[in-house]
């Protein structure tokens, strides 16, 4: 089944100025072929929503955009750089204007909260000044309604918790391009709704664009933009919540239900 | 079958580590250097180490003094006991079991630690960050058990002839004195400096073998339990090749 | 923060213990092995070290006083040996004092004992030559013990042939005429008779020590009790007991025979003059006075060696003790 005959053209309000296009990408690990020819674009202020089942192959796709695995095949092209092509210097260079919220949290388990929030600011923000830091960690930290857990070790938060602090720390450097691996999964569906009512705000205030892998239809509700259906390696469908929510097609309907 | 892939991933294994020792040489002396952290690793490798190291070397004094005693008091030379102890302990004892010591102390957790961090995408998060991990984790660490290792077996050796005197003292009677002056009579430049020099290796191979096992962790805990595991038993085993080398160097050099 | 700052000081206090152990470490032995401080160097030659290597200690009248630099060949029979000895004995040894190799302990690592000697001389310099005494070995002292014996027994062989010769032919009138001969022949036999009672005192010590040696009494039981040089040491005493005993036996025959001459000289008849006609055996004899001579200065020299060797002495001092106490 060719994947274009089910694809909708959406006509959304962004401003069609592409910050991150992938073409083509294939990535197979030995003889499981994970992406066969997937293409995607995210244009600027644009949020699109990458919709899969387990195991399709979401969080290797995000994982080869920000360059931990290397696809076999394909282009992709970040803020106008081709990934691929970058050294570690470059790779570095784009990566800070990347914020990147891991599936699995990643949190340093043996530093603090602050800790956990300095560490990618150390590195970016070298003449930022201790105050400064203090007072954006404080900010973000106080986003995810966390601002009491500051001098704690993640293993004292709870998993919902953790997530939250790993959200804030992609948030601390105000990236211009966010992925969200699965922002909202482990969280009760109060805290889920005001973790994508934050991600929705920030797109706002910082004119963000961003990936976002999730099951919580509830949060793909909310804060995409767009939505793409990977099945089968590919970019299956892709639509506006609404217009794929109506959609005829069984694989489509399926996360719908 | 079974005996051609064990032994090709004997050698895929070799050149992994080889590839990964390679890599710490490319990385160690650029920019950017961790301080911090590499100040913390020394902290915890060598400061945090020392009770465990001192106490084994004590036993270790105490325990090869009685145990020589009695064939030297055998052959009429129980003079000669500060001699034998010392030598013992300065050129072999005291650097090979401090540093197996360290090896299941140190070499397993660093096994483990960067073995959970790889399992849990920490490391990889260190890359999204912009920081080179292999130069957070891996070149400060091997560092700082390069450099601890050999205090902590100057220690150990110390609180080791310290023991020696006092088992020396059980059955027998000599001052402090001269005792030591045996001591510095006997040991030289030749036993201590090969010695001394052999547990820098000892330190690196710890620290390199324990990162290499963890921040090549397979996934899952049960891999992080082989990485801390074979951490342990493969610094082991370099341990001892590296002391058959280094024997053999200084023998060549005519040190012994 | 604090706590990382703690910590830091905690790794300092461990790091710089570790240095400072290290560091004080090697310039204790490094003193110990005189690498660094205040050292002249003084030599001296050898035709035997006895295994003497580089890092042997050098002791001043027992007192560690430096170690062993160097040891390299000369040439095929000079091996020097190069010193480093502290400068503050400097003024104490002086340029005569006689440098020799020992032994540290019973079966320790070989030693340079710098000895000094009674007649004055200034002290030494940087790279001085100092003069070395041989050691007497237990070694030698058998070898030249048993040359002494086959000396002996040589000797013996000619007295007894020339005696032989002379009791054949009473023409020794001629011989007696020339008094250098007789007069030689005098001091000979004074001579063997001394030598004799030597050998025999010579026999019963060494005989007392075999004896002790074999019941294991002193440190010289320990050494010799069940060793090969026991049994050496047992041989040769039964050498010179034989030696002794025959000396005694040539002594009496030449006391007869010299009797015999005279009375035939007086008498003024005989067979000397056949004898005397003969040079060959009249080298003959001469000859073999010289040889006792010889024989003897050897023995006695042997017996100085004997005196001052460390097995033997304290043997020979208990003698010289008994002989005051039996002179009062
Ligand atoms: N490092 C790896 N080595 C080998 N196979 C891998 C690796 N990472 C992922 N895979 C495989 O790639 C496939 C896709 O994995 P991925 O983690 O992208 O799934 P996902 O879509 O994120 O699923 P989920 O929603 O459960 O997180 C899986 O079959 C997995 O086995
Ligand atoms: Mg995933």
């Amino acid at each position: 089944m060719d994947a274009s005959q089910n694809t909708i053209i959406s006509a959304k309000d962004t401003d069609n100025e592409p910050v991150l296009a992938v073409r083509g990408l294939k990535k197979a690990f030995g003889a499981n072929v994970v992406l066969n020819d997937f293409d995607l674009t995210v244009n600027k202020n644009e949020s699109v929503v990458v919709l899969g089942r387990s195991g399709s192959g979401k969080s290797v796709l995000i994982k080869c955009i920000i360059g931990l695995l290397e696809p076999d095949a394909g282009s992709v092209s970040v803020l106008g750089q081709d990934v691929l092509s970058l050294d570690h210097e470059g790779l570095d260079h784009i990566r800070m204007r990347i914020g990147f919220l891991f599936q699995s949290n990643a949190l340093y388990d043996s530093m603090t909260v602050r800790e956990n929030l300095e560490f990618p600011m150390r590195r970016h923000l070298k003449h930022m000044s201790a105050a400064d830091a203090e007072q954006r960690i404080k900010e973000v930290l106080s986003n995810v309604g966390l601002g009491h857990t500051i001098d704690m070790m993640p293993a004292e938060l709870s998993g919902g918790m953790q997530k939250r602090i790993a959200l804030a720390r992609t948030l601390v450097l105000k990236p211009e391009i966010i992925l969200y691996d699965e922002p909202t999964s482990g969280l009760d569906p109060i805290t889920g709704r005001e973790i994508s009512t934050l991600m929705v705000e920030v797109e706002k205030k910082y004119h963000t664009a961003s990936i976002i892998i999730s099951h919580d239809m509830r949060c793909v509700k909310i804060t995409a933009d767009r939505i793409v259906v990977l099945i089968d390696g590919r970019a299956y469908a892709t639509g506006t919540y609404e217009e794929l929510k109506r959609s005829t097609d069984e694989k489509v309907k399926q996360f719908f239900e | 079958m079974s005996q051609s892939t064990k032994l090709k991933s004997f050698f895929v294994e070799t050149g992994a580590i080889s590839k990964f020792t390679g890599w710490f040489f490319h990385e160690f002396l650029r920019p950017r250097f961790e301080a911090r952290e590499f100040l913390r690793q020394c902290y915890i490798v060598g400061y945090k180490s020392l009770p465990l190291v001192g106490l084994t070397g004590f036993i270790m004094g105490l325990v090869l003094t009685m145990q020589l005693r009695p064939t030297l008091v055998n052959y009429g030379v129980e003079a000669r006991l500060p001699d034998m102890v010392s030598l013992s302990l300065i050129r072999e004892i005291g650097p090979v079991i401090t540093a197996l010591i360290f090896a299941g102390k140190i070499g397993s957790s660093i096994g483990a630690e960067l073995g959970s961090m790889r399992v849990t995408e920490q490391i990889d998060a260190m890359e999204v960050s912009g920081t080179n991990p292999y130069k957070y984790l891996v070149v400060t660490r091997v560092w700082a058990t390069t450099l601890m290792l050999p205090i902590l077996t100057i220690l150990s050796d110390t609180i080791g002839l310290y023991g020696g005197y006092l088992g020396i003292n059980i059955r027998g009677v000599m001052s402090m004195d001269l005792y030591v002056n045996e001591v510095l009579h006997t040991v030289g430049f030749s036993d201590l400096l090969p010695a001394t020099i052999k547990t820098f290796f000892f330190g690196f191979a710890v620290g390199l073998v324990g990162c290499y096992k963890g921040y090549n962790s397979k996934k899952g805990t049960e891999g992080v339990g082989l990485s801390a595991n074979s951490a342990v038993v493969l610094s082991s085993i370099l341990i001892f090749i590296i002391d058959l080398v280094v024997v053999q160097i200084t023998d060549l050099l005519g040190f012994n | 923060m604090a706590k990382q700052i703690i910590n830091n000081i905690k790794l300092g206090i461990f790091v710089i213990a570790g240095l400072i152990i290290l560091v004080t470490s090697l310039y204790m032995i490094g003193r110990n092995q005189s690498y660094f401080g205040n050292n002249i160097t003084v030599r001296a030659r050898f035709t035997n070290v006895m295994g003497l290597t580089k890092g042997n200690n050098v002791r001043f009248s027992g007192i560690q006083a430096g170690n062993v630099k160097s040891v390299h060949i000369v040439n095929d029979s000079v091996i020097e040996v190069a010193m480093l000895v502290e400068r503050e004995f400097q003024p104490y040894i002086h340029k005569n004092a006689i440098v020799s190799i020992g032994n540290e302990g019973l079966m320790g690592n070989k030693v340079i004992n710098i000895s000094t000697n009674p007649i004055p001389a200034p002290a030494v310099e940087n790279d001085d030559l100092l003069p070395v005494k041989k050691e007497v070995g237990t070694n030698e002292m058998l070898e030249t013990l048993s040359t002494t014996n086959d000396n002996v027994a040589v000797i013996s062989q000619d007295l007894k042939q020339t005696i032989k010769r002379l009791n054949n032919s009473a023409a020794l009138w001629n011989l007696l005429n020339d008094t250098s001969i007789s007069y030689n022949l005098k001091i000979s036999l004074l001579n063997i008779r001394s030598a004799a009672v030597k050998v025999n005192q010579v026999a019963t010590g060494l005989n007392t020590i075999v004896v002790d040696a074999h019941n294991g009494k002193g440190t010289v039981g320990t050494l010799l009790a069940d060793t090969a040089v026991a049994t050496d040491l047992k041989q040769a005493v039964n050498h010179i007991n034989g030696a002794s005993a025959e000396a005694d036996a040539v002594i009496a025959r030449l006391d007869s025979l010299i009797g015999g001459i005279q009375k035939d000289v007086n008498n003024g008849s005989g067979t000397v003059y056949t004898l005397l006609k003969d040079t060959a055996t009249t080298n003959k004899l001469t000859n073999s006075l010289d040889n006792i001579e010889k024989g003897t200065a050897a023995f006695n020299e042997d017996m100085e060696a004997l005196k001052h060797n460390f097995l033997t002495r304290r043997y020979f001092r208990k003698q010289e003790k008994a002989k005051k106490e039996a002179g009062k």
